[in-house]
């Protein structure tokens, strides 16, 4: 594995070259908002932010995309295509918390018995350059609570981590080593290691909410049924924002769409928090209330995903807690269970 | 790799209307490329996506037995936005479906055992494709004695009526069918399934009930089975969710950490005791 050190202010330009042959996304300010998204090419990613208000999921489970066309014949309707399009990509400016969720999201769409081909074909394209955190986080961060930490490197195929005025430049994967060339730099140093493994345990330690998500699983397993359940719901709006901004939900609707003689079918996300996520044609609905709805994305994220693939579906990156407008905080549910065990 | 999402394109080649409110309908689907037929390989208690572009896609239980080769059926009651177009489509006509989706009824377990097949209205689909399944002539000595037990409100109702009418002539199928209430045409049985099941009393040595119908007539059979000596591993039903992809990813069908689309839909009671009642 490579290891390399460029100059802070050599960063910009290197992603100025990569965006000459593929497509970057990055964090970038959009009015009072920094956005995960394309680089325009009068644009500049940000460099110093915190993370960026959507997760960086979007670039491989677009909140709508087209799974295929078809056309009016008068035998009936019949494919046209499948759309599979993906391009070379490079996510700029991944924090390890968003990171993460990509091997997450893997364990789920990229399943040895079922593979999703759009998220895949997308993900096999994309080269994930991760910027580490080592500022001052955000008071909503809690990445050391669930298995990661503010200088991960899991999900990312090159790590940079800023050392002084220099980045230690890490490539994880043969996809991260592609871009070796465009970083340059000088061979990494056992001193810049040292500098990184300091910053590394400084940024840990900054991480100031912590939350006993592993602990709680076992009251999960034995409490389907009980009266705490009935509390969390009650002031949710059902707005599905938490869901949307998270980066680990993966929850999708299929829709058709038609004009004239041609028609789309479309995968767009949807949301555990709605009430008509579950419910069926008959009009019974399994999770009738906000309680139930509440119930199953506690359960998904700290119990459900941890049966399936050993893996809480919780990243910490704290967007839920942040932009939920009647302020529900998943971090006190989780404490609030495990005050109960 | 094979894209789960894409329907296999087939054609309508046959519509039979089921019952006298004329709201369910068997659809007898051919496939327009015949490699495809191949790749749908199937067992009773599977399911499958009618796709309909333009429309949609609706989970449903394929009805017929890979015992019939040539063609797939599904029966449909009309009841929503993609149900509803299915119902007003022609024979001649192009779809497409999706699967074969889900797990299916305990063949391997069953071989050896007495199956007691028991059914209510409209719920008769993939038990009627497991009863043709076991009766198959390669299939028959697999299976011990095999009971069906298949009920609906009226005689008008009941589905695959010719079908019934045909096992009910066969020494080796033990069937009773029962309408809640007859007619004046009615000469066969009354009275609810699970009274019914009572009547018959099959045995519980060395058998397996496999279970499948309206919630309230499973509530009221259950026990009928419990008293008969039947214990939760050796009775098995099918679930039914709101689905969309099918394939575990889309998030809405789950039960507890398993999803019905592909962890299911078949479950024994056993194993729904340690899912959580959420369905």
């Amino acid at each position: 594995m490579e290891k390399r050190l460029i100059k802070k202010e050599a960063l910009v330009g290197i992603l100025k070259k990569i965006g000459e042959t593929s497509t970057v996304f990055a964090p970038v300010r959009v009015e009072d908002n920094v956005l995960f998204k394309e680089l325009e090419p009068h644009e500049e990613p940000l460099i110093d932010y915190l993370n960026t208000k959507n997760a960086p999921k979007g670039v491989f489970f677009p909140r709508t995309e087209v799974m295929l066309r078809y056309v009016r014949t008068p035998k009936g309707t019949v494919l046209k295509g499948v759309e599979l399009a993906a391009g070379e990509v490079v996510l700029f400016g991944v924090r390890p918390c968003d990171a993460r969720s990509f091997a997450l999201l893997d364990m789920l769409f990229d399943q040895e018995k079922y593979k999703d081909p759009y998220y895949i074909a997308k993900r096999e394209k994309a080269i994930v350059v991760t910027l580490s955190c080592h500022q001052i986080p955000y008071a909503t961060c809690f990445c050391t609570s669930v298995g990661g930490d503010p200088v991960d490197s899991a999900g990312s195929d090159v790590l940079l981590t800023e050392i002084g005025d220099e980045y230690l430049v890490e490539f994880l994967t043969p996809k991260g080593e592609k871009l070796a060339a465009f970083f340059g730099g000088a061979p990494a140093t056992a001193e810049a290691e040292k500098k990184k493994e300091e910053v590394s345990l400084k940024a840990k330690n900054a991480i100031a909410s912590r939350i006993p998500a592993q602990e709680i699983k076992s009251f999960l397993d034995a409490n389907f049924d009980h009266p705490f359940w009935d509390t969390i719901h009650k002031r949710c709006l059902a707005c599905g924002t938490c869901t949307y901004l998270c980066p680990t939900c993966h929850c999708f609707d299929i829709s058709d769409e038609m004009k004239y003689d041609d028609g789309r079918r479309l995968r767009n996300w949807d949301s555990c928090m709605y009430p008509l996520f579950t419910k069926e044609t008959s009009g019974h609905n399994p999770r009738p209330t906000q309680k139930e709805r509440w119930r199953q994305r506690v359960m998904h994220k700290f119990k459900y995903y941890v049966d399936n693939f050993s893996a809480i579906a919780c990243v910490g990156c704290g967007r839920c807690v942040m932009y939920c407008p009647v302020n529900i905080d998943i971090r006190k549910i989780v404490e609030d269970i495990s005050k109960l065990q | 790799m094979q894209n789960p999402y894409v329907p296999y394109p087939v054609e309508v080649i046959k519509i039979v209307t089921e019952v006298d409110t004329k709201d369910i309908k068997t659809f007898r689907l051919a496939f327009v490329n015949k490699e495809d037929e191949e790749k749908f390989k199937y067992l009773p208690g599977q399911f499958a996506e009618l796709s309909l572009f333009g429309k949609g896609e609706s989970p449903i239980g394929i009805a017929s037995s890979p015992t019939n080769p040539g063609y797939v059926e599904f029966t449909v009651q009309k009841a929503g936005v993609v149900t509803t177009a299915l119902h007003e489509m022609e024979e001649g006509t192009i779809m497409g479906i999706r699967g074969p989706l889900g797990n299916s009824w305990p063949l391997d377990y069953l071989e050896g055992k007495n199956v007691v097949v028991v059914g209510g209205g409209f719920a008769f689909t993939t038990l009627r494709a497991l009863t043709q399944y076991m009766i198959h002539e390669e299939n028959r000595k697999k299976y011990g004695k095999i009971t069906v037990i298949y009920g609906a409100r009226t005689p008008g109702l009941l589905i695959y009526k010719d079908e019934l009418a045909a096992w009910s002539k066969r020494d080796d199928l033990d069937l009773h069918v029962t309408v809640d209430k007859g007619d004046e045409n009615w000469k066969g049985r009354e009275g609810f399934v699970p009274t019914v099941c009572k009547e018959v009393a099959p045995s519980a040595q060395n058998a397996v009930a496999v279970i499948c119908g309206p919630p309230i007539m499973i509530r009221f059979t259950l026990p009928v089975f419990f008293e008969l000596g039947f214990s939760k591993e050796n009775i098995y039903t099918s679930l039914e969710m709101r689905m969309k992809c099918g394939i575990g990813k889309c998030g809405r069908c789950n039960v507890g950490s398993k999803y019905v689309c592909k962890d299911g839909p078949v479950f024994s009671l056993a194993e729904l005791d340690k899912l959580t009642p959420e369905y």
